[in-house]
């Protein structure tokens, strides 16, 4: 025989049908005769339906010529770029191995000096976006969004209509404080 | 008569790119589900669900149809989503998908005062408490709760076991229930 | 010199100078010049200020019909200093400069109406790079500002 605190422990695994038929049965059992375990289930049942509906109305916008358009790019630009890069490679170190020593020698050198700062420095070298990274915000009770800008990567902070009417002045356009 | 994943896939390896589109029109809608659910944005889930397919394709050789194709597909989509929302997580500030939602907002605050805002609410707040879950927890709901595969098949996607897959979705429910309160 | 060690000393020589400049990128500057463009959006014509060609592609995305720069300024910031921008509208905006670190500026930024803070945020942006503030009406519309800096 379950109790409340079991039966809430076993309740989404009952949901996803996911217990043996001893649990199951018993879980239902307790439910037929439990009113706070039934409001549980009905908690739980309305959260999968929002979260559900919440994500199907995104998928069935997605047309696929467009969207297998761009896997096809992916896979003939990277293919493509990483052929190029593997014959460069190959036409540049050929040749006599003593021509490399010198220059082998220059980069192990430049490797143990700079460390850290070439590392750090290769991952801002390829850096051709806008990215900001936001690290606090204090709105001091107002609404506030935050926003990316899809092509430059530019962050934007939007401070919301104050709905309360402090000491800014109102004008009425759209939007307006 | 249509071919099962694991034909298609063997067709892909051999070199029909015809195949692999065929996969890619199987999956393209629920892999992008699964990935906004955890990134909730648009294009980042875009991006993703188009990497994933690309890996995937880069991988097919090594698929030897030990698990579904499926489960071997979502586990590349939600490793790259979760990673992605890992580096997100470094800006701890949830970005809205464009200016149309933040206007929106602010227009309806300013002229709707009699509208129907409980269900509104509702979405905004799960919205919230979704984006509060860790990388894990959320990977486990979003694939529950779209997708309903069996906690078997969430734990190879995951790679862990039954058990922590249902402790993971215990958690995760009661984490939402309790920040959404009165809505449910 | 055989071709072989011709490209060879090439190649390191390209190494030393990519190396080279990457160490230099970082050092920290002395200052970071902040300059404010204070934008007045608004939806009562279609002109985009020409002025504001630059910046076109973010702005597009505020979705109004009009951009028209109100004023331009730009400040030196020193390390762990302060600047402060008038902004219209009896506002004001301090920047603080936190720090300089692989190429990113670490801000702190406060909009002020009078004396009273509206908004602080601690934002990391690239060098050279800027980011947007916006919301506060003005004048028909609603300010945007362009915030951006420049470590020297």
């Amino acid at each position: 025989m379950k109790n409340c605190d079991s039966t809430r422990e076993s309740l989404g695994a009952w949901l996803d049908g996911e217990l043996d038929r001893a649990e199951s049965e018993a879980v239902r059992v307790h439910l037929e005769g439990c009113v706070a375990c039934k409001e549980e289930r009905r908690q739980l049942e309305k959260l999968q339906a929002a979260l559900k509906s919440v994500l199907d109305s995104e998928a069935s916008r997605i047309a696929f010529p467009p969207f297998w358009s761009s896997v096809q790019q992916r896979i003939t630009e990277k293919s493509a770029w990483r052929e190029d890069l593997v014959d460069w490679l190959r036409s540049v170190f050929s040749g006599p191995r003593i021509a490399w020593a010198i220059p082998a020698v220059i980069l192990l050198l430049l490797g143990v000096l700079s460390g850290d700062s070439l590392v750090s420095g290769f991952r801002n070298f390829g850096q051709r976006n806008n990215f900001a990274s936001v690290e606090s915000i204090d709105a001091y009770g107002r609404n506030v969004a935050l926003l990316r800008e899809d092509e430059t990567k530019t962050t934007v902070i939007w401070l919301y209509q104050n709905q309360e009417g402090e000491d800014e002045s109102t004008t009425e356009t759209r939007p307006s404080f | 008569m249509e071919l099962s994943d694991w034909e298609l896939v063997q067709k892909c390896q051999s070199g029909e790119m015809s195949a692999f589109e065929d996969l890619v029109s199987r999956y393209y809608q629920k892999v992008y589900m699964v990935i906004l659910g955890l990134l909730r944005n648009r294009d980042d889930a875009m991006e993703v669900a188009q990497e994933t397919f690309f890996r995937a394709y880069r991988k097919i050789k090594s698929f030897q149809g030990g698990s579904s194709f499926y489960t071997w597909l979502y586990r590349i989509a939600v490793n790259i989503a979760i990673d992605t929302q890992r580096r997100q997580k470094r800006n701890p500030l949830d970005f809205r998908e464009t200016m149309d939602e933040v206007l929106e907002e602010q227009n309806e605050v300013a002229k709707d005062p009699f509208s129907d805002v409980h269900d509104k609410e509702l979405r905004d707040r799960l919205v919230e408490a979704i984006n509060d879950l860790t990388p894990e927890h959320k990977a486990v709901i979003v694939l529950r709760t779209l997708e309903g595969l069996s906690y078997k098949d969430i734990g190879e996607i995951l790679g862990c076991s039954e058990g922590t897959v249902m402790s993971r979705l215990h958690y995760a429910r009661k984490k939402l229930q309790s920040k959404l309160g009165g809505f449910l | 010199m055989s071709q072989r060690l011709k490209q060879g000393l090439l190649f390191s020589s390209l190494t030393f100078f990519v190396a080279a400049y990457l160490r230099a990128a970082e050092n920290s500057p002395q200052t970071v010049s902040v300059k404010i463009e204070t934008i007045l959006a608004s939806n009562q014509s279609g002109e985009f200020d020409s002025r504001l060609k630059a910046l076109e592609k973010q702005l597009r995305v505020l979705k109004y019909r009009s951009y028209r720069l109100l004023k331009e300024e730009s400040q030196n910031v020193p390390s762990q200093g302060s600047a402060s921008f008038e902004i219209p509208g009896g506002r004001s905006l301090i920047v603080w400069l936190q720090d300089f670190r692989n190429q990113q500026v670490a801000l702190k930024v406060r909009l002020q109406g009078g004396q009273k803070p509206l908004l602080d945020t601690t934002i990391r942006l690239p060098n050279k790079g800027n980011f947007i503030l916006g919301g506060p009406p003005h004048d028909g519309g609603v300010l945007v500002l362009s915030i951006s800096a420049n470590a020297q």
